[in-house]
């Protein structure tokens, strides 16, 4: 999930001329009739299930869509892929796709991802410590070294909120860089005070005996979006139609994996190798299937005090 | 010119550790010495997995992060009845030995090429040296901008760090031949395919699978990586996967196989290089001469 990608956002916009020149991609736009090759780029983690299941459930195929999933690790791919076009659409999470947006990179929002479950005891991401930390809330970790799996991004943001709102001074925590999988081992051999992470890295911390001390996603905003599907300015121009076929499937597919956790949980074993126990004990995200244009205004809003962005990011552009 | 029939001859003076083929009567002491080291070998093996088993119920290292051996080798059988695992290996083998060959054919075609025009290879020294240095994984923003995340951008990293280490082979080997051959090639009337035939190539056949060796080790890693960071499919994509679940056994397990692979091809490459030199050995050693 998730990296910032600055470099490769930047790359990418500088190379965009170049990309466009070649190839395919763009084909026959012609009527729903047709059947229109779609590629995906997504990240194997729990919050991308909806599509998946959506495919299964043929909610693609019946609008026209041959749905293909590249997975991309940790995201790096993803945004270039989606600029140059060799994905029409891609998953990303919402900083950084402002990120992007304040560089001018064209990328559009489309549909939603996943949100936080706004259940301030049971959340798909949380800030962990060691079941002997004397860090006891949110406000202790003022000061102590908390990893995050990029910097200036959800994570850091979204931490220091909910420091910030349980009366701590969230100015001199010092944020790492870590890996989601890395960050159980990392807690429990204190080479961290705290880590910021989610499912299944959040169940199996626990399981080691990890605590949480904070709802990050839950003291940012209720029902936050965390991540969403988007396309290029480009694609969105050319073939309005297909974006609107694509937000159609997904809307049904996210309502349908709300609706069906049990599902969900299977149609994990498909693409992820997680522990059955692991994901029995999960908490799940949400997947309402409209975006929650308020919760990305007070990211923005946040992201811009913190300086994770250099301009305020257009969320009029930005969001469909 | 000559060398295709002279093997036998030159063997007892070129090859003194090369012994395998040789007269029985001479291998019979080396024979009563090498199942030691092949033991030794295995014992390390051994203590490793030893090691690898224990590690885990210490202090040290957590089994929840480092399963003990056991655990790991259990993975890795049930890995072998997934019939997703071994399309993930064919897909790492395919980009391995796709990206090897062309990195192979363009240096050996080039580095002859090169080599052997002086004017080319004064040109192309300073641009060499620059490009090969770079990195191949730095590479990676630009080989998912041109091709997204499937096998050919495995290529393109697999071919651009393979080919520089057959390319720079060659272009020594090249550079090595002896000046009086040469000259008596040309002396005999030999035409420049012939004299690249006769005299260049065997000369430069110890650099060029020296080359191809170091180059099927490098073209492994860069297909690995490239998986695990592109998420091209493949084996380093099963590992990422692996990892984002928190399925420690099963990681270790892909990293276990990623290993063996390794040691297959370096026996391969060796082998091949250990036929290729004995023949060659003799030959120069009648050149020389």
């Amino acid at each position: 999930m998730r990296r910032p990608l600055v470099a490769l956002t930047l790359a990418a916009a500088l190379l965009v001329t170049a990309a466009c020149g070649s190839d395919s991609s763009t084909d026959e736009a012609g009527g729903t009739d047709d059947v229109t090759d779609v590629t995906v780029g997504i990240i194997p983690i729990v919050d991308v299930a909806p599509i998946y299941l959506g495919e299964e459930k043929g909610f693609f195929a019946k609008r026209g869509i041959n749905l293909t999933m590249e997975s991309g690790q940790g995201g790096a791919a993803i945004v270039p892929g989606v600029v140059s076009e060799q994905f029409q659409f891609g998953f990303s999470n919402v900083t950084s796709l402002l990120t992007a947006q304040t560089r001018d990179v064209p990328v559009q929002i489309v549909a939603n991802g996943v949100a936080s479950t706004g259940n301030p005891d049971a959340d798909f991401g949380g800030v962990v410590v060691r079941e002997d930390s004397p860090i006891q809330t949110a406000a202790d970790l003022a000061g102590k070294k908390v990893a995050v799996n990029t910097l200036k991004n959800i994570g850091d943001t979204s931490v220091r909120e909910s420091v910030r709102k349980a009366g701590g001074n969230p100015d001199d925590i010092e944020f790492v860089e870590m890996a989601f999988p890395q960050m159980p081992a990392a807690v429990e051999n204190g080479d961290v005070d705290a880590a910021w992470m989610v499912e299944p890295s959040l169940a199996i911390a626990k399981d080691a005996g990890g605590r949480v001390v904070a709802w990050n996603f839950v003291d940012t905003a209720p029902n936050l979006t965390v991540a969403v599907y988007f396309t290029s300015t480009k694609l969105a121009q050319e073939n309005p139609e297909l974006v609107e076929r694509f937000q159609e499937a997904m809307a049904e597919s996210l309502s349908y994996a709300n609706a069906h956790p049990d599902e969900v949980r299977t149609v994990l074993r498909s693409y992820t190798d997680i522990d059955q126990a692991i994901l029995d004990a999960m908490t799940l995200p949400l997947w309402p299937a409209e975006i929650n244009r308020a919760s990305i205004e007070r990211v923005a809003e946040l992201g811009l005090a913190d300086g994770v962005f250099e301009s305020e990011p257009d969320l009029d552009a930005l969001l469909p | 010119m000559t060398a295709v029939d002279n093997t036998p001859v030159g063997a007892g003076s070129a090859g003194p550790d090369r012994g395998t083929s040789a007269p029985s009567h001479r291998a019979a002491p080396t024979r009563r010495r090498r199942p030691p080291t092949a033991l030794l070998g295995v014992a390390g093996l051994v203590g490793l997995l030893v090691l690898v088993q224990i590690l885990p119920s210490t202090p040290l290292v957590s089994s929840r992060y480092l399963p003990p051996a056991t655990e790991i080798l259990a993975a890795l059988v049930e890995l072998l009845g997934d019939g997703a695992f071994w399309s993930a290996l064919g897909d790492t083998l395919t980009g391995w030995a796709i990206g090897l060959a062309v990195a192979v054919t363009a240096g050996i075609v080039l580095g002859v090429l090169i080599g052997s025009v002086p004017a080319l290879r004064a040109v192309t020294a300073s641009t060499i040296e620059f490009l090969r240095p770079i990195p191949s994984v730095a590479l990676i923003p630009l080989a998912v901008l041109l091709y997204g995340t499937g096998l050919e951008s495995t290529l393109l990293l697999v071919v651009y760090a393979a080919f520089w280490q057959v390319l720079v082979q060659v272009l020594y080997g090249v550079q090595d031949v002896d000046p009086v051959a040469d000259e008596t090639a040309r002396s005999y009337g030999l035409g420049r395919w012939a004299r690249i035939r006769h005299v260049i190539w065997p000369t430069s056949l110890p650099y060029v699978m020296t080359g191809v060796r170091l180059a099927a080790a490098v073209a492994l890693v860069l297909a690995i990586t490239a998986e695990l960071v592109i998420g091209a499919p493949g084996l380093g994509n099963r590992i990422a996967v692996a990892q984002t679940s928190g399925a420690v056994d099963l990681m270790y397990a892909l990293v276990v196989v990623t290993g063996l692979l390794g040691v297959g091809i370096n026996l391969i490459a060796r082998a091949v290089e250990r036929r290729a030199l004995s023949w060659h050995q003799s030959m120069r050693g009648e050149v020389i001469v």
